[in-house]
């Protein structure tokens, strides 16, 4: 059972259940903007954007990135469906400078591909802002 | 006597393969472990988006989207089967291939244009064999197909589908059920048919949710994320199917070692008391001849 005033998070990815603890406030960026969830939210589905999952537990917060997916709140639970998810210091700087690198440099040909592309600059370009904060 | 020379020979052979079965039994029993975690763990994933797309449902939206809506002339059709890169597997790669074919034959009857993608290397030489010519072949999915990758696929068929150069998709792959029951079958993937899971419905019709942005930007994107999940279900299920499969047919032929080794070992002993039965004899002529 969890108290009134906890949020319990999961996070979903579909390889694995990343997450699955209480937490009592949550931030995390929307398609159009950041989000906060304190506990008693409202009942909501959004869509995630691409950024930072920032967890504040009792024993203080951790930082995870996600990239894309649903967000559905239902009463003291709230789950984070994502395609991607990570703990923000697993990250290496190294690595996403030379796939971001790799991306600017990329041809593309048709549309999709130029949205791949755009996906793959916006979310590394993400990343490094956010590992350099 | 040469006779019992060669049921040794035999008998080093069959020792020999029974233990080649009873390590691949053993290292798939602990692959189909592994799988099933990653598939059981996939579920989630999976029950969530229902859940989601049971909420968006029950908000009166008429669900309309790309990936949902079926064609009237349907022309191309895009097979997709997945077969295994191992033998070794029993039944496994012909139970779907042999649904491949049923659906194969079904479309050629029906004069569609086929676009045939094969993942496996089993599947590949058998549709070599059969002269039947594959449009894309891949080797890469082994007994733990990623997510990033099998998303790479996924793309490109959404891609396929919304730009019209195909009109169907479908799937030949092996269900998993339970460890007993796998069946092999062909599904539709695109376009959906029934993107809800009906057991999840009626309890989420009594929250009423706050959609961010709207309800529709929500569809728009779940529609594609259902597909995923869907396709990549299908890849976690053949590749635990493939690990059964082995087991079992590994076991059988553990099993049947063990039976032959009994009786070569009977059949040895017999030629090997034949033998001293007839030297003895001969000894014993000798020396009455001798007296």
């Amino acid at each position: 059972m969890i108290a009134a005033n906890a949020i319990q998070l999961t996070v979903v990815t579909p390889e694995t259940t990343l997450l699955d603890e209480q937490a009592a406030v949550l931030r995390f960026p929307l398609e159009d903007g950041q989000i906060g969830i304190l506990p008693g939210r409202a009942p909501m589905v959004g869509r995630l954007g691409i950024g930072e999952l920032l967890v504040t537990t009792s024993k203080g917060s951790i930082r995870y990135f996600v990239d894309g997916g649903f967000v559905q709140v239902k009463g003291q639970s709230v789950t984070l469906l994502t395609n991607q998810a990570g703990k923000l210091d697993e990250f290496s700087v190294a690595d996403i400078q030379k796939t971001f690198d790799e991306a600017i440099e990329r041809e593309v040909k048709t549309p999709a591909e130029q949205a791949h592309k755009q996906h793959d600059i916006d979310r590394n370009r993400k990343l490094l802002e956010l590992l350099k904060k | 006597m040469a006779n019992a020379r060669l049921i040794i020979k035999r008998l080093k052979a069959v020792k020999n393969i029974r233990k080649i079965t009873r390590t691949m039994e053993l290292i798939a029993t602990a692959r189909f472990k592994k799988a099933m975690d990653r598939a059981s763990e996939a579920k989630a994933y999976t029950q969530k988006i229902a859940e989601i797309v049971g909420d968006l449902s029950a908000a009166d939206l008429p669900f309309s989207h790309p990936l949902l809506q079926k064609r009237d002339n349907e022309e191309r059709v895009l097979l997709l089967v997945l077969t295994s890169n191992r033998g070794l597997c029993g039944g496994y790669n012909s139970g779907v291939l042999r649904q491949a074919n049923i659906c194969l034959k079904d479309l050629e009857k029906s004069r569609m244009n086929l676009v045939l993608e094969v993942s496996g290397k089993r599947g590949i030489s058998s549709f070599k064999f059969e002269g039947q010519k594959t449009d894309l072949e891949f080797t890469h999915f082994e007994d733990k197909p990623s997510f990033e990758e099998v998303d790479k696929v996924a793309k490109r068929y959404v891609d396929l589908y919304t730009s019209g150069a195909v009109d169907r998709i479908e799937v030949a792959y092996t269900e998993f059920q339970s460890v007993a029951r796998q069946t092999a079958k062909v599904e539709t993937l695109l376009p959906i048919q029934d993107l809800s899971t009906d057991d999840k419905q009626e309890q989420s019709l009594a929250v009423d949710y706050e959609f961010l942005p709207d309800a529709e930007a929500i569809l728009e994107e779940i529609v594609p994320a259902a597909f995923k999940a869907k396709l990549f279900k299908c890849f976690l299920d053949a590749a635990v199917s493939e690990q059964v499969a082995r087991m079992v047919a590994m076991k059988g032929a553990t099993e049947n070692a063990d039976e032959m080794i009994g009786d070569l070992s009977t059949k040895y002993n017999r030629a090997r008391q034949s033998q001293i039965t007839s030297e003895l004899s001969e000894i014993i002529g000798g020396a009455i001849a001798l007296e």
